[in-house]
């Protein structure tokens, strides 16, 4: 019976390398599928190999539009939404203040809200209050569930800094300024910058509730969704490998740069 | 601001006392620390030995009361516009910063400039002139602890505040450090405030140190002082350990008074009584363990006249090696604690062993009976172990 | 402990009386506060007051709406959609409960096996979110496409003959059905249940599970005993983070599924988008939030684990 013992002591690691295939095979899928030749207007099925995509990714009219247009309403929606939610983490915990009970809830009911409650229930408001969809209202909606999951990734980074670091910094003639710049702040960055980083994410990924409240304007998930009907130009997939292979690349040397760096200390 | 070391170091606090809702951390309290002295607020965990010396840097508001340094009321001042430096528990080195910056840190803020070059001399102060680029996170505990000390002290402060300096380190390296510690305060003559529960910690290093419990200083003397003579049975048995008799008054003689315990007698003298002895009034009379000296049965009439006796059954020996500990048990106090040096050791001592137990009335002091027998042992020195972690 | 009991935050409300002038950190949380909660009551907690007087109002398009207490509009609602509502129950509840036995292996796998693998995997579990989730669902159209090699295998394993009677496949076709969308959602919010998972199992200390295996437990009791109980966590916050925007998600059944496998989210969307029913449509949202909100509550209060934010 080697084998089934074999099976028992790795069932963990073959079960879980089979979850991560499942995680990986779509990004295969969209992948292999940027290098097609489709002969309909739709990319589903495989028939040749063609690098004509990847010559031409901006080919489609709309595509690299909706994909600026996107990355912008991301870069203003992850500095309005750190900057925001830094504070508030600040205030939950550095102070006591009255309703803290309160603020903690409204903080914690957007990330408990399935998307399209608030999709729809912010898109009643603009249309009572008679106002332009389009790139505000959507910038507006995004700083506003980015806001939460911001609170919490910085919170947890302030929870867990010393309060007495910011005591020795008054002890050593640190006046209040001094203290937020040269100790609360370099040490509470890595905190704000993951609160940061899945803002971008979050917004840039958003459909729902953009879908809600863009009006007409045409944002890249929405660009995607509309092609999904219409049909589905091979460009999506290269951008959608760009972006993944971007990531990794990004993660990787980040973590290439930490490890060199933990050799040298050691 | 420029602090030196000249005259001033005195530490003043007037009816200074700090309450966090309806708790009170410290009671009105006065205290004086003389310039160039090394101070220690000794206690269990929760007695505001903490609190106070927060206080004195600012970092805690009194609720009511002032702090002195030498002439200046410093209360209303903030913690970086005090001339005094904290060594925090647990160090709290900026873990962004290297050592070196961490060090230069209090000059940097206060528009210091070319820092290089005194730096460099803390750093070979505190022997780590080598590491000054490295991150706190990559020194030992006791590296740190140094750099700790050395940032506080290139400020040249009045006062230097050490919180549990010594807590983090083992039981090898904390004697080291306060060796050392001890050293560089005879160095720069800067006055010490040092906060600790480890009463041997206290003994070693401070030249005056102030025993407080329940947020009020319960005695305040030189190591010695407080050892021998303790007012208080919390003081008795927080420093060291101590047999305590409950007895009555019986009569006086002289200096001395005589008091009854069980059948027997005992002399104490009355200088070293913190009681009201009216005759018929309990007493507490306490003996340390090592000053008893320990006689068979057999052998009792050897011992001489004038010292105070109580027999007893030993109930149980063990041997530490420089001594031998015995526990034994007398109608006035169950589990007499007995330290015996390993001079010449009698094989008669054993469990079960009829034997007297004798003394100088020199070393006795005694203290009001109407105070538990226990405040002050194990039980709170246990739950500070936990705090120090 | 000493820091308990002897040393309270810095900033912890101080007796009114002994009030320094330094002290002006009195107003700075309100200050911190002010602009995000401002953000969040006027674009969230205000919405959803619009919405819940919306949601009794009559009228139309063209005469403009009226607040008239409308209630009927709920049970209408319901009467008209609760197939829509019962579905997105179900199906967030399967791909919850699949989320969980595919998502725990793997986090098990990320914590306690995977050595120095251990950052790669962890990217590689993190990195499919920056492609964007429309373009990942979509490749599930290709994945699952009739005659594709997946569906084929199923097949010739007889697979789908169970799953058609059952009525999650039909013939044998997955694309289109039920078992493609449930597909859909788990692998969309897989992520989101493996990383709790994944800290909770973190924070135990491997030394229990020897500890476990000395006191004579085999691999298997410890798991049960030991390991799940304090990964419990994770399991909740993880079912959360899964159910909920499971079952308010349109997108899945949109790409994946046909009009048999519409869920609340896709008639929320029709009515509200196409259909410009906004009366119909805040109710079906409101009947929708106070749903989760009372199935969330009462989960949480089942566990017990209440601080999960």
């Amino acid at each position: 019976m080697p084998l089934v013992n074999w099976f028992k002591r790795k069932f963990v690691v073959i079960a879980g390398l089979l979850t991560l295939a499942f995680l990986l095979l779509p990004n295969v899928v969209v992948t292999v599928f940027s290098f097609n030749k489709p002969k309909g207007r739709f990319n589903y099925a495989w028939q040749q190999f063609s690098t004509d995509a990847w010559k031409d990714p901006c080919g489609v009219s709309g595509l690299c539009g909706s994909l600026s247009l996107s990355l912008q309403i991301a870069f203003w929606a992850t500095l309005g939404a750190t900057a925001l939610g830094t504070m508030i983490a600040f205030a939950l915990v550095r102070y006591r203040f009255r309703a803290r009970g309160a603020v903690s809830s409204l903080i914690f009911l957007p990330m408990a809200m399935p998307e399209v409650v608030m999709a729809a229930s912010l898109l009643t408001l603009f249309l009572n209050m008679g106002a332009q969809l389009g790139f505000w209202t959507i910038l507006i909606a995004h700083i506003m569930f980015c806001l939460s999951f911001v609170v919490t990734a910085v919170k947890a980074r302030v929870m867990s800094m010393d309060p007495r670091l910011e005591q020795a910094a008054q002890d050593l003639y640190a006046g209040p300024l001094q203290t937020f710049l040269r100790v609360t702040l370099p040490i509470a960055a890595p905190g704000i910058a993951a609160g940061a980083l899945l803002a971008f994410a979050l917004s840039f990924d958003d459909f729902i509730i953009t879908n809600f409240n863009a009006g007409s304007t045409v944002t890249f998930p929405m660009f995607v969704w509309g092609s999904a009907q219409r049909g589905t130009p091979v460009q999506i997939n290269v951008i959608g490998t760009a972006m993944f292979l971007v990531a990794v690349l990004i993660v990787l040397t980040s973590m290439v740069i930490n490890n060199r760096r933990n050799k040298q200390k050691a | 601001m420029k602090t030196t070391t000249d005259a001033g170091g005195d530490v003043r606090l007037s009816g200074i006392s700090k309450t966090y809702g309806s708790f009170t951390a410290v009671h009105p309290l006065d205290l004086t620390v003389p310039q160039g002295s090394f101070f220690a607020l000794l206690g269990a965990s929760g007695c505001g030995k903490t609190t106070t010396l927060r206080m004195i840097a600012g970092l805690e508001e009194p609720t009511s009361g002032t702090v002195h340094l030498g002439d200046q009321d410093v209360t209303a001042l903030p913690p970086y516009k005090r001339p005094v430096n904290t060594v925090f528990q647990s160090y709290a080195l900026f873990p962004h910063l290297d050592i070196f910056e961490n060090v230069a840190f209090g000059l940097r803020r206060r528009g210091i400039k070319g820092v290089k070059q005194q730096v460099g001399d803390m750093l070979d102060l505190v022997q780590l002139g080598e590491q000054a680029r490295k991150k706190p996170h990559q020194l030992s505990g006791g590296q740190q602890q140094r750099v700790a000390v050395a940032r506080a002290l290139i400020n040249h402060p009045k006062v230097l505040l050490l919180d549990e300096p010594l807590g983090a380190l083992d039981l090898k390296l904390r004697r080291q450090m306060q060796l050392e510690l001890k050293r560089i305060q005879t160095e720069v003559g800067i006055t010490f405030v040092h906060v600790t529960h480890d009463q041997e910690e206290a003994m070693t290093m401070a030249d005056t140190v102030a025993v407080m419990n329940g947020g009020r200083v319960e005695q305040l003397g030189s190591p010695a002082d407080l050892y021998e003579n303790p007012r208080s049975t919390f003081v008795a048995n927080f420093l060291g350990t101590s047999n305590l008799i409950e007895a009555e008054v019986d009569s006086r003689s002289g200096e001395d008074i005589v008091l009854k315990a069980g059948d027997g007698k005992l002399v104490l003298p009355e200088a070293r009584c913190a009681a009201p002895t009216t005759t018929g009034g309990k007493v507490l009379v306490g003996i340390r363990p090592e000053k008893i000296s320990l006689t068979h049965a057999d052998d009792a009439g050897g011992i001489p006249e004038g010292r105070n006796r109580i027999t007893g059954t030993i109930a149980a020996t063990s041997f530490i090696g420089v001594s031998t500990q015995y526990v034994v048990d007398s109608a006035v106090c169950p589990e007499f604690e007995v330290y015996v040096q390993n001079v010449d050791r009698d094989s008669r001592l054993a469990p079960g062993a009829e034997v007297v137990l004798h003394w100088s009335p020199a070393h006795t002091f005694g203290f009001d009976a109407a105070q538990s027998l226990l405040a002050g042992t194990t039980g709170s020195a246990g739950l500070d172990e936990e705090a120090a972690l | 402990m000493a820091t308990l009991t002897e040393a309270p935050p810095p900033l912890a409300p101080t007796a009114p009386q002994a009030e320094p002038p330094r002290r002006r950190g009195r107003w700075t949380p309100y200050w911190l506060l002010l602009p995000g909660m401002l953000w969040l009551l006027v674009f969230f907690a205000l919405p959803m007051i619009y919405q819940a007087s919306t949601s009794v109002q009559t009228g139309s398009l063209e005469e403009g709406y009226k607040v008239t207490w409308h209630f009927a509009t709920y049970w209408d609602a319901l009467a008209d959609y609760w197939p829509q509502f019962l579905r997105s129950v179900l199906y967030a509840a399967a791909a919850t409960v699949l989320c969980l036995v595919l998502g725990y292996p793997l986090a098990y796998l990320i914590a306690f096996r995977a050595g120095r693998w251990r950052n790669l995997i962890m990217v590689l579990v993190i990195a499919p979110f920056f492609t964007s989730f429309l373009i990942r669902t979509l490749a599930w159209k290709t994945i699952l496409s009739d005659g594709g090699p997946v569906v084929g295998a199923l097949n010739t394993l007889h697979v789908l003959d169970v799953t058609s009677w059952l009525g999650w496949t039909a013939g044998d076709r997955v694309l289109a059905t039920p078992l493609a969308v449930v597909c859909g959602l788990t692998y969309n919010f897989l992520p989101f249940m493996i990383l709790p998972l994944y800290t909770s199992l973190e924070r135990i200390d491997g030394r229990l599970h020897e500890a476990a295996g000395d006191l004579y437990a085999r691999p298997v009791t410890t798991f049960r005993k030991v390991t799940f109980p304090l990964s419990m966590p994770g399991v909740v916050s993880g079912t959360l983070l899964t159910f909920i925007p499971a079952s308010g998600d349109y997108v899945n059944a949109e790409l994946l599924g046909s009009t048999d496998t519409r869920m609340i989210g896709n008639v929320i969307q029709t009515q509200f988008l196409r259909v410009l029913d906004y009366p119909t449509a805040a109710a079906l949202s409101f009947i929708l939030m106070a749903a989760i909100l009372f199935m969330v509550t009462f989960y949480i209060r089942r566990s017990g684990t209440e601080d999960l934010v």
